[in-house]
């Protein structure tokens, strides 16, 4: 088992047992530190590529996506709104302690290709659940950083100035 | 004067009455509200979304999502195998739908008059309504020329001798900017927004807007009173004030899955065993294609061609598709491209030169092709079950493989399906080899509908449906369904135009069954 996959494997073995065993260890509710450490790992990752090369921009651009991630998740009906603040917990506390058994170097450490791998193999899971979580994270995320006027340029697009 | 009332606003219980209530002020409550106004009742319109108009319209998705759309438009069916859209705002999808407007084909007619016992033959025939609606909504064929977009499926037609068509639009003074899915910022497009609602308003009838109805009260065969609460800025319903109202009649109009699943919070009776069941999506699959030309899909009208060569297959064995292309926004375009980091970024770098062609598929017509079902969450909220099954599934297939074809014959450098398995292929021969071994299983295959319809489903039977063929509830006396969730099957054409002409058909109806 190279180190992905166990990586993998753990992540699934967590993810089936909380989300399907209700009321088990993670919370439904919103914890910020989690939903911010998550975003972190995974938004560079998904965005390689299309993050600007000058690092105070990206950062910028990063920041500028996270908080439109947290403004957009309002609107979700509550059920969504747990479950991602599930997943959430979940993703936090499962890469946290993998980093802390050693198995993994910390996750900032991490590179971003990894940190694609892993997400990649989500999609590619048997697993239902990890399969969805795949899919509403890339959706959430790319849909607010490409919400952004300020992100618009790599596309060459400008929004038609109306009014 | 006008009438409109902020439900956000109230701060302690609020008690209203009128002739006539409607829930829901989208292409069928929008009808209504106008009719039954002019005909002289007192109507009280109930909206869970808010009053927004042409100033709010700043043609960005981040700000025309959340604020004008169901779940933020990123609603999807329960095992999230399929994105629905549909609008949450004074209009309903109305005001943010892509404007395109054509009758229901005669085969579906027929379709439901073998198998639901409704007829629109001689003094039922709906074309009077079709032209009072494109009368009143200025529904008229596209005259300016296609957008690119559009143009390369009118082109892959043309050079494959397939049939293609112009778009009728339900617009006025159309200046062709492209941002109909973000409501219009010009007033052009015939919304509800712009017509039915603001000219019953202006006729006496009161509008609340920020209103969620949570249950209609009833008693033996008799609706009694509608509970609803306010909305708070997220559009989720509060629980500190309490909003009730009493009418003479009750109009449900909230959608196809609104009206079912208000219908089931109020658990009325359901002897068909038909409330909430047999929902169509036109199940909706996309193929992406680069030119080398720009195409510039975000920019003009959004559809003005369509395709109906695969619709109706000789075959009945073969799920029917309609042809048509989306509007290419950033959000829409990012959300459903496939890959992620640099592959995804080197796409979207591609924005300006992607066409998109899209396949609807024409559910409800095989026993394989029985719809889905809405449920309750634990918070009361619709879910909507899809299943796809393999009739569908295979259609899908077919759907994928005809729209490569059509763009490469329009003259694609590359055609990319959006498939999750998919990558973009160089040739037809390539793209058919590949597509042809593409794993048809959910969330592999991203599948999208705009077109919910079905779970109040009517027909003439009691045993058959939850509403006769006027959209009268069988078992409530006062109370009718007035919106998409009464077709019985999908349409196989874009659905605006059918709640139109049914809607105000049943208007006329129960004006005359109301009046004195
Ligand atoms: C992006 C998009 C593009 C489209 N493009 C086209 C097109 O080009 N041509 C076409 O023919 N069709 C198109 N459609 C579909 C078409 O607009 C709909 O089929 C049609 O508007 C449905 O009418 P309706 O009355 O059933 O529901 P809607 O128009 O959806 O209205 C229902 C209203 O009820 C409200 N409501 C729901 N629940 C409650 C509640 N509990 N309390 C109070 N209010 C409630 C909703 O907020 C909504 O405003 C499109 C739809 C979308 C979303
Ligand atoms: S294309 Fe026409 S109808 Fe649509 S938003 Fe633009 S001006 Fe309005």
């Amino acid at each position: 088992m190279n180190r992905r996959q166990f990586l993998f494997s753990g992540l699934a073995l967590g993810a089936s047992g909380s989300l399907l065993l209700a009321g088990w260890q993670f919370s439904l509710n919103p914890d910020e530190d989690n939903r911010d450490w998550v975003l972190s790992a995974i938004l560079p990752a998904l965005l390689y590529g299309a993050l600007p090369e000058d690092a105070t921009l990206a950062q910028a651009a990063l920041q500028r996506s996270k908080a439109a991630v947290i403004d957009f998740t309002a609107f979700l009906p509550l059920s969504q709104q747990q479950q991602l603040d599930q997943l959430f917990n979940l993703l936090a506390n499962r890469l946290s302690q993998l980093a802390l058994t050693g198995h993994i170097t910390a996750l900032p450490a991490l590179s971003v290709t990894t940190r694609l791998g892993l997400l990649n193999s989500w999609r590619d899971s048997y697993l239902l659940i990890l399969q969805q979580a795949y899919h509403s994270l890339r959706e959430l995320l790319y849909g607010a950083f490409y919400g952004q006027p300020q992100h618009w340029q790599q596309l060459n697009y400008t929004a038609p100035e109306f009014r | 004067m006008v009438d409109h009332i902020n439900a956000a606003l109230f701060s302690s219980d609020q008690h209203f009455d009128a002739d006539i209530v409607i829930i829901g002020s989208g292409a069928g409550g929008g009808i209504a509200a106008e009719q039954l106004t002019l005909a002289g009742f007192n109507v009280l319109l109930l909206e869970e979304g808010a009053w927004y108009t042409r100033d709010d319209f700043v043609m960005q998705e981040r700000w025309a999502y959340p604020n004008l759309y169901q779940e933020g438009a990123a609603r999807k069916t329960r095992d999230q195998a399929i994105g629905i859209l549909q609008g949450r705002t004074v209009g309903g999808s109305t005001t943010v739908n892509w404007t395109t407007s054509i009758r229901t084909p005669q085969p579906t007619l027929a379709y439901w008059q073998s198998e639901f016992g409704v007829n629109f033959q001689a003094q039922n025939d709906l074309k009077p309504f079709f032209a009072k609606a494109e009368q009143r909504l200025n529904i008229q064929p596209w005259p300016v020329p296609p957008n690119m977009n559009n143009a390369r499926l009118q082109q892959g037609c043309e050079t494959l001798g397939w049939h293609s068509s112009v778009i009728s639009r339900n617009v006025n003074g159309c200046a062709n900017l492209g941002y109909c899915g973000m409501g219009c910022p010009i007033n052009a497009k015939q919304s509800m927004l712009v017509s039915t609602i603001p000219a019953a308003m202006a006729n006496g009838a009161r509008l609340i807007s920020r209103i969620s109805v949570r249950k209609l009260r009833w008693q033996g065969e008799q609706v009694t009173a509608v509970e609803a609460v306010p909305v708070d800025q997220y559009f989720q319903p509060r629980s500190d004030v309490r909003i009730t109202i009493t009418a003479k009649h009750y109009i449900v109009a909230a959608g196809a899955i609104g009206s079912p699943a208000l219908l089931l919070r109020s658990e009325v009776p359901d002897p068909s065993g038909r409330l909430g069941k047999h929902t169509y999506l036109h199940p909706s699959v996309i193929s992406g294609a680069l030119f080398d030309e720009a195409v510039n899909g975000h920019s003009g009208a959004p559809q003005s061609v369509y395709s109906d060569q695969f619709v109706w297959p000789a075959d009945n064995e073969l799920a029917g598709y309609k042809l048509e292309v989306p509007p290419l926004h950033p959000v829409l375009m990012a959300t459903k491209l496939i890959g992620s980091g640099a592959q995804h970024a080197a796409l979207m770098q591609q924005f300006n030169h992607l066409q998109a062609t899209i396949a609807l598929l024409r559910d409800g017509f095989h026993p394989q092709s029985q719809g889905g079902s809405v449920m309750l969450d634990q918070h009361q909220q619709p879910v909507l079950d899809y299943p796809i099954t393999d009739y569908l599934w295979h259609g899908i297939r077919r759907a994928l493989l005809s729209m490569a074809e059509l763009q490469f014959a329009a003259g694609a450098r590359q055609v990319l399906p959006i498939h999750h398995d998919a990558s973009l292929y160089s040739s037809w021969a390539e793209a058919k080899a590949a597509i042809t071994q593409l794993p048809m299983q959910i969330l592999r295959q991203t599948i999208v509908s705009a077109h919910v319809m079905g779970g109040c489903n009517m027909s003439s039977s009691a045993q058959r449906g939850v509403v006769d063929p006027y959209g009268r509830h069988n078992q409530l006396g006062n109370l009718s369904v007035f919106d998409g969730s009464v077709l019985p099957t999908s349409l196989g054409v874009n659905p605006q135009l059918t709640i139109y002409a049914l809607v105000w058909r049943n208007c006329e109806q129960l004006i005359a069954e109301l009046s004195p």
